[in-house]
């Protein structure tokens, strides 16, 4: 297929959008309208809008109706700081809501200089293919010899075959329509939550190969470079910089493990009790080296492990991050080491780590309880038998056995086992990510339960949060602030509002307001591409990033109307998981967490449920149903969906 | 002692800001493609090593170029591209050693590192220490010093 090269001049952005039909064939190209981007911005702002636009109410996730965006962030191919991201969003066939995940490295900088803002996948492909875009040109390529490999043997020789292209691929697990298969971003990276790289699956999509040439010309050279130089100034003199750069995501786990807020052998215990010992600083330390980068990013969390001696001797790869590392290692109880053995699988399979680690984690935990035995399973299984674990992680990819009923996730699988809904950790269909809110009550924590994609953390964190402190004096409703007036100062927050979500005089941040501001932050980071890691989440906001945003596209904006884009994106997001049937009620943490305690605590459900309405209220929404009200429809240019 | 650009890829972490600042300035546009440095990288095996103009004594492209339009200056040592002279035939690219001299398909010309008329900006932005400007026989000693340090373990 060939199109018309685009010879735009369209400043920062690529200026066009690629659609392509999978099932026959067909390719169509869209020019970009000023005021699409600046209503909608990018990355998550333009995925939403396309599908809600686009794609029929109820439809099943893993038919050819489905429609997969990949959409790349604005500021991506620029010099700011950590503009590396891309996301994916398509119907997740894990929680029948708005499936969606970011990713960075450097996919995105290649699909823009190809030509393009967004891809647009709709159909299936009658036999395996993946496609290949190149220059404003794209082809549907044959993947029969590709199909049935896994991801790193599929990339050795897709990389071989096009020299300095970038891959987004999934490995036998999407192809086995797992249903909370990952979209691998190269080797080391995914779009991994929600089970977006079943949808590429369902399509016959094995994989998209990127190479692109064009470059990107920015409105304004000079501002372009200023702002990037004072951005990079601003998150370096971040208190979380340091930490951050040597130590990565894991900086979170320690203090985590200590609040007793960590996932730890299905969300029974809120840290093992060798947790300290065995995933202790110095030893993680003594096993990375060296530092990996995204595209533009000065922090380089990403670590090289490589692991010299034992069982797992001569692993060599990028890992240790939080996600793999608690997700297995706590989750399920095995050792540091073979947490490496279990991310390796995950991504040569093409599995999200979060989820199958849930899953696997209730199913050992129904193994204890003994609704399920050796017999339905194959083998016995156990917290912390790396074997048995890496057999089931097995048998899910390949969808044989037991694993093919966890391949369906965590709530679909709980319905097959009488009592089994017990030990399903999940919101909305998605498994939980790692932190454990009866140990920390938090922004971040409620922001699991509002998540317009179910139970996952990364769409909302205090921007300031003080990991120095844990107390559970105050309700629900707030966490301590704990740092001085120079902290409060230097946050980029509008001053009305900074005074509501913070109380300097009591000391507190109070969650519902700061959920909602961290939210559409971190929903503004996501469409115009920047990284949500802490540093930058604590020094970038709207008004920085709206003279980058200027300078870049040359599109006049306010800190304020940007803010607002991020919110629209957000409130249009909860649009479709109400016309997808989402209810008021499916808003609520497993039973357990309302139940049993972890270090003597738990969660009260009706404070739960009161900071919950106090966080609609913030949102313009219904104090009850959670429904956004006509009035912030109005003020945000959006109608319902029907 | 004249200043090159100086590299320690054990250093580098492959963040490709010095690609896109270095065909910001001199092309204005981010374009890795068109930028004067390169990283080479193999994400799989996890290394990432900054390919620059290594300023040859000899250079290979100043050799082939048929019409001298690529020169090196005796003084500085710096070799560049002379535009108004260069034909577009891509000798030099095809010439350098290290993938280094490269073709502007816009233009039609041959472009390589000019070092920024002695301010380079890929080693400004590159924030590793992975590329500096300065003379080789210092960096040399610092990294002799790093080595020495490692050896003695003080």
């Amino acid at each position: 297929m060939k199109g018309e090269k685009n010879m735009s001049k369209s400043k920062g952005y690529a200026g066009q959008i690629l659609e392509v039909n999978l099932s026959n064939q067909d390719s169509r190209y869209k020019e970009l309208a000023t005021e699409f981007c600046r209503d909608y911005l990018g990355g998550i702002g333009f995925n939403a809008r396309i599908i809600c636009d686009e794609m029929p109410a109820g439809i099943e996730a893993l038919s050819p109706e489905n429609i997969l965006v990949f959409g790349v962030g604005t500021m991506v191919g620029s010099t700011f700081p950590t503009a590396s991201r891309t996301e994916v969003s398509a119907k997740s066939p894990l929680t029948g809501l708005f499936g969606t995940s970011n990713s960075g490295m450097f996919f995105g900088t290649q699909l823009k200089n190809a030509g393009f803002d967004a891809l647009v996948i709709k159909g299936k492909a009658e036999k395996p293919v993946y496609l290949f875009i190149e220059d404003g040109e794209i082809s549907v390529c044959d993947a029969t010899r590709l199909w049935g490999k896994d991801s790193w043997d599929t990339l050795d020789i897709l990389k071989k075959q096009y020299p300095g292209a970038e891959v987004a691929l999934i490995g036998p697990a999407g192809e086995n329509l797992v249903r909370f298969a990952c979209i691998e971003n190269g080797y080391y990276d995914a779009w991994a939550r929600t089970g977006l790289g079943a949808v590429m699956g369902s399509k016959n999509l094995k994989a998209i190969v990127v190479r692109g040439t064009q470059g990107i010309t920015p409105h304004n050279v000079e501002e372009l470079i200023k702002v990037s130089w004072k951005a990079r100034k601003l998150i370096e003199t971040s208190p979380f910089f340091k930490p951050f750069q040597s130590y990565g995501s894991m900086n979170a786990a320690m203090p985590y493990g200590s609040f007793k807020a960590l996932n730890a052998n299905n969300f029974s215990q809120g840290c093992l009790s060798d947790w300290k010992e065995n995933f202790a600083r110095p030893k993680v330390e003594e096993l990375t080296h060296g530092h990996i980068a995204c595209q533009s990013c000065i922090i380089a969390c990403a670590h090289w492990v490589e692991i010299k001696e034992g069982k797992y001797q001569g692993l060599r790869m990028k890992d240790m991050e939080v996600t793999p590392t608690v997700s297995f290692g706590s989750g399920c109880g095995m050792s540091l080491e073979a947490t490496v053995k279990a991310a390796e699988m995950g991504q040569r399979y093409g599995m999200d780590m979060v989820s199958v680690a849930g899953v696997m984690a209730m199913a050992i935990e129904l193994f204890d309880r003994g609704i399920i035995n050796q017999e339905d399973v194959g083998y016995d299984l156990a917290f912390g038998d790396d074997d048995a674990i890496f057999r089931l992680m097995d048998d899910i990819a390949h969808r044989q056995g037991l694993g093919a009923v966890l391949a369906e996730g965590t709530m679909r699988a709980a319905e097959q086992f009488a009592g089994g809904e017990a030990s399903a950790m999940h919101v909305k269909g998605l498994e939980m990510p790692m932190i454990d809110p009866r140990g920390r009550w938090s922004t971040w924590t409620l922001g699991i339960l509002t998540n317009i994609r179910g139970g996952d953390h990364l769409r909302c964190r205090n921007p300031i949060e003080n990991l120095r402190f844990n107390e559970n004096k105050y309700d629900f409703q707030k966490e301590r602030f704990g740092y001085d007036q120079k902290m409060y100062d230097a946050l980029d927050m509008p001053d009305e509002l900074k005074a509501q979500a913070i109380d300097l005089e009591t000391d507190t941040v109070d969650i519902a307001i700061m959920s909602r501001w961290a939210e559409d932050l971190i929903n503004l980071f996501n469409s115009v591409g920047v990284c949500i890691r802490p540093p930058v989440e604590h020094r970038i906001g709207p008004t920085i990033l709206a003279e980058a945003y200027t300078a870049f596209t040359g599109i006049k904006i306010s800190p304020i109307e940007l803010m607002q884009s991020a919110e629209r994106a957000w409130n249009l997001i909860k649009l479709f998981n109400l016309r997808e049937g989402e209810q008021p009620e499916d808003s609520k943490f497993p039973h357990r967490f309302y139940e049993q305690t972890v270090g003597g605590k738990m969660l009260d459900e009706a404070k739960v449920q009161e900071v919950l309405q106090q966080y609609y209220q913030a949102r313009g929404w219904d104090m009850l149903t959670g429904k956004p009200g006509e009035e912030k429809l109005q003020e945000l240019g959006l109608c319902n969906l029907t | 002692m004249n200043e090159i650009l100086v590299i320690d890829y054990n250093k580098c972490v492959g963040c490709k800001t010095c690609e896109m600042i270095c065909s910001l300035v001199h092309e204005g546009v981010c374009a890795q493609n068109l930028s004067r440095i390169r990283i080479a990288k193999n994400e799989r095996a996890g290394w990432n090593v900054p390919i620059s103009c290594a300023m040859c004594e000899k250079p290979m492209c100043v050799s082939v170029c048929p019409v001298a339009a690529m020169i090196r200056n005796r003084e500085t040592g710096l070799v560049t591209v002379d535009e108004q002279r260069c034909i577009g035939c891509r000798q030099c690219v095809q010439a350098c050693p290290f993938g280094h001299a490269n073709f502007n398909p816009l233009k039609g010309l041959a472009f390589k590192c000019d070092q920024c008329d002695g301010d380079p900006q890929c080693a400004k932005f590159c924030w590793t220490g992975a590329i500096t400007f300065e003379p080789i026989e210092l960096s040399l000693i610092q990294r002799r010093q790093d080595t020495a340090e490692k050896i003695t373990g003080k």
